[in-house]
């Protein structure tokens, strides 16, 4: 395995609810390597938001530390861009303002550059000065990935990024993910409760238990891109999947 | 149909309001072509005019001042909790104290004239404008919020680039409140403590011989001239930066 990138070294958290202690992530060892690709899939509020807020900076652990690159993560930091549930783009500014948003201490030239090739590159070309609010779900979510390439992190974070757009949409974001992670070499945690999404993007699944969230196991998914979605291998990995998740494949 | 009852239904109060005038039978109470005369009157005096522009006048830089202060100031006070702590309870103590409560104050200080109108222009509008400023920034989305950390925008950039776009939907509806107050409020000051304006005009028209008529006229234009304050506002709700907050309201 490559270089460890993001090291969780026993995290977990508790949250307060209704003044009792609640326990939401327990435990959590992980070390997701260097341009590696990681899903993390788990039942709805088993803590999989929470552990990548961790991650990123925006709330810290009750025990444990995330470290990256061997430094513990003291706060968000723009060398590693989160990609939200909800929209996190900013509906005031339009499409070319919010990709340039982490630029700013770039000269206008370079700006510009960076920008324009973004854009392109998830294929926004043409709708530079459109506001997001006149742009399809799918749209908003290429602009807030377009927003976290432009300053080329070494982590992106991203929370169930495609889960409000349509089947169609979601496959085909997916296959444009992959595609800029090999061009890339970034390193992704992906966070995800769709047992298809996770065999389709990661070279890892980290599976985890119903809330408090812990590791039930890692699953590896040794297949090329483009997937083969029919497949006996992938079958086989969807199997194990589900079987871990405690539900019956079968309707 | 959908075009013609709200004429429809204005010609029926109107027709009441006459048939009021015929069956009461007084002298001081104005029919609507009393009224409308009394109209006429007016703008060919030429005074109008001048009644109309003094109001609009104070008005307008009340208003500004307390845009330009308000919306500044509630920013700072939303966003740092510091701050407001220090500052919020005494905003929230004056807020209740009407503007017409200042009124002997305003002319203490300034004298009969524009000043003490701009004054209390700058009064009323202050409050809706701050308050409604401060709740907008505290209602900033969490993504947003984080969206801006993970970026590392803070300082004069923070408030330049996401405070103030994304309080903005919500500082418009509260400058069309302000508004809507600053012209209330400028009628009534005007009848207490000035010697120009729409509610001067309306003192007069009573203390010169009860003329009604004159009276019910001005009141019609004050409304009018509040209508178009509120159409011109509003225009603010159409800019692309701002156009995303009044979605799905
Ligand atoms: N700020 C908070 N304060 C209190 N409880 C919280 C907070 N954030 C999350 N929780 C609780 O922690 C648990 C895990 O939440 P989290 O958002 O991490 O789940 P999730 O796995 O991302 O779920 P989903 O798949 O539905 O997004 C939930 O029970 C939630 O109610
Ligand atoms: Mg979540």
């Amino acid at each position: 395995m490559s270089r460890p990138k993001v090291v969780f070294e026993g995290v977990s958290k508790d949250f307060e609810k209704d003044g009792a202690p609640l326990a939401v992530l327990q435990d959590v060892d992980l070390s997701v390597g260097e341009g590696e690709f990681v899903c993390l899939l788990g039942p709805s509020g088993c803590g999989k938001s929470t552990l990548l807020n961790i991650a990123g900076g925006f709330e810290a652990p009750t025990r444990g530390t995330v470290r990256i690159d061997g430094e513990p993560v003291q706060g968000p930091d723009a060398r590693r861009v989160f990609v939200f549930q909800e929209y996190g783009i900013f509906p005031w500014a339009s499409v070319w303002d919010n990709v340039a948003l982490g630029l700013r201490h770039l000269s206008s030239s370079e700006q510009h550059r960076i920008v324009g090739e973004t854009i392109e590159m998830v294929g926004l070309s043409g709708f530079e000065r459109t506001y997001p609010m006149e742009l399809s779900g799918g749209m908003k979510q290429r602009v807030e990935v377009a927003r976290a390439l432009a300053v080329s992190p070494d982590v992106l974070y991203m929370d169930e990024p495609f889960g409000a757009l349509d089947s169609l949409t979601r496959l085909s974001m997916r296959s444009e993910l992959i595609r800029i992670w090999k061009s890339r070499k970034v390193t992704i945690l992906f966070v995800t409760h769709d047992v298809d999404e996770s065999i389709q993007l990661a070279e890892r699944v980290v599976v985890f238990s119903e809330r408090p969230g812990k590791i039930a196991d890692i699953v590896p998914v040794d297949l090329e891109h483009p997937r083969d979605l029919g497949s006996p291998e992938y079958g086989q990995i969807k199997n194990r999947l589900y079987g871990l998740l405690g539900v019956s494949h079968s309707v | 149909m959908k075009v013609l009852s709200p004429v429809a239904f204005g010609l029926l109060l109107t027709a009441l309001w006459w048939l009021a005038c015929g069956v009461k039978g007084d002298e001081i109470m104005p029919t609507p072509l009393d009224t409308l005369y009394g109209f006429v009157e007016l703008v060919e005096s030429q005074r109008l005019w001048g009644d109309i522009v003094a109001s609009l006048f104070r008005v307008t830089w009340g208003f500004l001042l307390a845009a330009g202060v308000g919306i500044p100031l509630g920013l700072v006070v939303g966003w740092s909790n510091r701050v407001s702590v220090a500052v919020n309870p005494t905003i929230q103590g004056l807020r209740p104290i009407s503007p017409i409560a200042w009124i002997p104050l305003a002319i203490y200080w300034f004298g009969i004239g524009d000043g003490a109108g701009i004054f209390l222009i700058f009064v009323a509008s202050f409050f809706p404008i701050t308050v409604g400023t401060m709740a907008a920034v505290r209602g900033i989305s969490l993504v947003h919020q984080r969206s801006a950390r993970n970026f590392g925008v803070r300082g004069l950039d923070l408030f330049r680039r996401v405070l103030l776009p994304a309080a903005m939907p919500q500082i418009i509806t509260s400058l069309r409140i302000a508004l809507g107050v600053a012209w209330l409020v400028v009628v009534a000051a005007e009848m207490v403590g000035m010697d120009s304006g729409l509610g001067y005009l309306i003192m007069d028209a009573r203390n010169a011989g009860a003329r009604y008529d004159l009276i019910v006229a001005t009141m019609f234009v004050i409304g009018a001239i509040g209508i178009v304050l509120d159409v011109l506002i509003r225009k603010l709700e159409r800019f692309d930066e701002v156009r995303w907050g009044y979605e799905n309201r």
